[in-house]
């Protein structure tokens, strides 16, 4: 547990320290919220799914810069669990204060018809989106590929009809589908059926990044400790 | 093309240490980059308070052969044992540019059972034997690159292990620190451990222990 916790802790300091990445990250939401501020559903949707892309870039960065002291920390004792549960924590923990600052921005400027239903979905967004930044930083070669990846995946769930079966593979469909919930109404979305799918996305999400990293920092089959 | 390198005929060997434990034994340790094999049959054994030194050209293998020792790299073919504990040092980064080096010492330590007290102690105390006084909050971004290689050393040996891979670890050292780190090798060597450094730094070769050259064969010189 304290190597979780402080591999957790020195991600989060050296991503707070990041001040000018963090700083034009924490914009583009409200860049795409301001955008839309005259129409409530539209305003906060994107608003919402601004902090989806914030929060995974994040992960992304954080997870492709971790790559060469990662090595270095299993060697020095760090499972590769720890490492994983470690930068996760942090990304969680950073992007509940993103969701928590625009929660506030969205509720002050916003008439909604449940507004816990927003802080909702704004948390349930920072959940699946850290650990997407992280899988994505996992798979992919450098953080511009990743990027252009993640700019993909934002635009698709932007454009696709949510009412629409093969929305739901799309990772942030969960928060559309609270959104509207709380927006609209019972009748238009289901909360229960977007935490679902938020929590099983989640679960998918960890487990592939898990694997990833585990067999990224797997002891090798030639070497032998005695 | 087959420029194999590195057989069994490329080790100098120090003498009078067959009585001592074997901490490293890395036996027929084959790689290819795609058609190119890089390392053909490679041995290399050290034991407790020996200094190896791996040279050769550029591309020769060095590094490539000193991550298949820490695990971080599979050959195609050959096994590696470690009896006990190893660190590693790599050639560059392998640092968080936004962490301080206390910072460091307190996570490196934290994976070798280290509580924050005695893993800064330890950094301090190595830091120190490389003519490196830690004063401030100074991010390692801010470091020069000298420093930075001068972390990656303490690092490295922060937990005390039997082992420490050094793969050309004083680049960018000036040249007090350059006498100063090859003072703490032999001093680690004098404490029992066993050291492995990639060098092309020739000058030093006499005084270390063993010598595995992975220069190709034409162009093969021994110490």
């Amino acid at each position: 547990m304290t190597a979780v916790v402080r591999m957790a802790g020195m991600t989060l300091r050296e991503l707070l320290r990041r001040r000018a990445v963090l700083g034009l990250l924490l914009v583009v939401p409200l860049v795409f919220y301001l955008g839309r501020y005259e129409e409530t559903g539209q305003a906060i949707r994107f608003a919402t799914l601004g902090v989806g892309f914030a929060v995974s870039a994040a992960a992304l960065f954080s997870s492709v810069g971790g790559r060469e002291i990662e090595p270095l920390l299993a060697l020095s004792g760090f499972r590769p669990l720890q490492l994983f549960l470690g930068r996760l924590l942090a990304l969680l923990a950073a992007g509940t204060g993103v969701a928590v600052v625009y929660a506030v921005i969205i509720l002050v400027g916003q008439d909604v018809r449940s507004p816990r239903a927003v802080v909702a979905a704004l948390l349930i967004t920072a959940l699946v989106a850290a650990p997407l930044g992280l899988l994505l930083g996992a798979v992919v070669p450098r953080d511009m590929e990743g990027a252009l990846l993640l700019i993909s995946v934002i635009g698709a769930q932007m454009v696709v009809d949510p009412a629409k079966d093969s929305a739901k593979v799309l990772p942030f469909w969960s928060t559309r589908e609270i959104l509207t919930y709380a927006v609209d109404g019972p009748g238009d979305g289901s909360f229960a059926a977007g935490t679902t799918h938020a929590v099983g996305v989640t679960v998918l999400l960890m487990s592939a990044t898990g694997s990833v990293m585990a067999f990224r920092l797997r002891r090798r089959r030639h070497l032998r400790f005695v | 093309m087959d420029d194999s390198v590195g057989s069994p005929q490329g080790v100098v060997d120090g003498a009078g240490s067959v009585d001592r434990r074997v901490v490293l034994e890395a036996r027929g340790i084959v790689k290819r980059y795609k058609r190119r094999r890089v390392l053909n049959g490679v041995d290399l054994v050290v034991r407790e308070g020996e200094v190896a030194a791996i040279v050769g050209s550029n591309g020769a293998g060095k590094s490539t052969m000193l991550k298949i020792c820490a695990g971080l790299l599979s050959p195609d073919k050959g096994r590696v044992m470690v009896a006990g504990s190893l660190g590693y040092c790599p050639q560059n980064a392998g640092v968080m540019g936004f962490l301080t080096p206390e910072e460091h010492f307190s996570l490196f330590g934290t994976g070798r059972g280290l509580n924050f007290e005695e893993a800064d102690r330890r950094g301090r105390k190595l830091a120190g034997e490389l003519d490196w006084e830690i004063s401030g909050k100074v991010l390692v971004k801010d470091l020069s690159g000298g420093v930075r290689q001068k972390l990656n050393v303490v690092l490295s040996a922060l937990g005390d292990p039997d082992l420490l891979l050094l793969d050309e670890p004083y680049q960018g050292f000036d040249h007090g620190s350059y006498v100063d780190f090859w003072r703490s090798v032999w001093s680690w060597r004098e404490a029992g451990k066993a050291v492995v450094v990639v060098t092309h730094m020739l000058n030093q070769l006499d005084q270390v222990d063993r010598v595995l050259d992975l220069t190709p064969e034409k162009g093969r010189r021994h110490q």
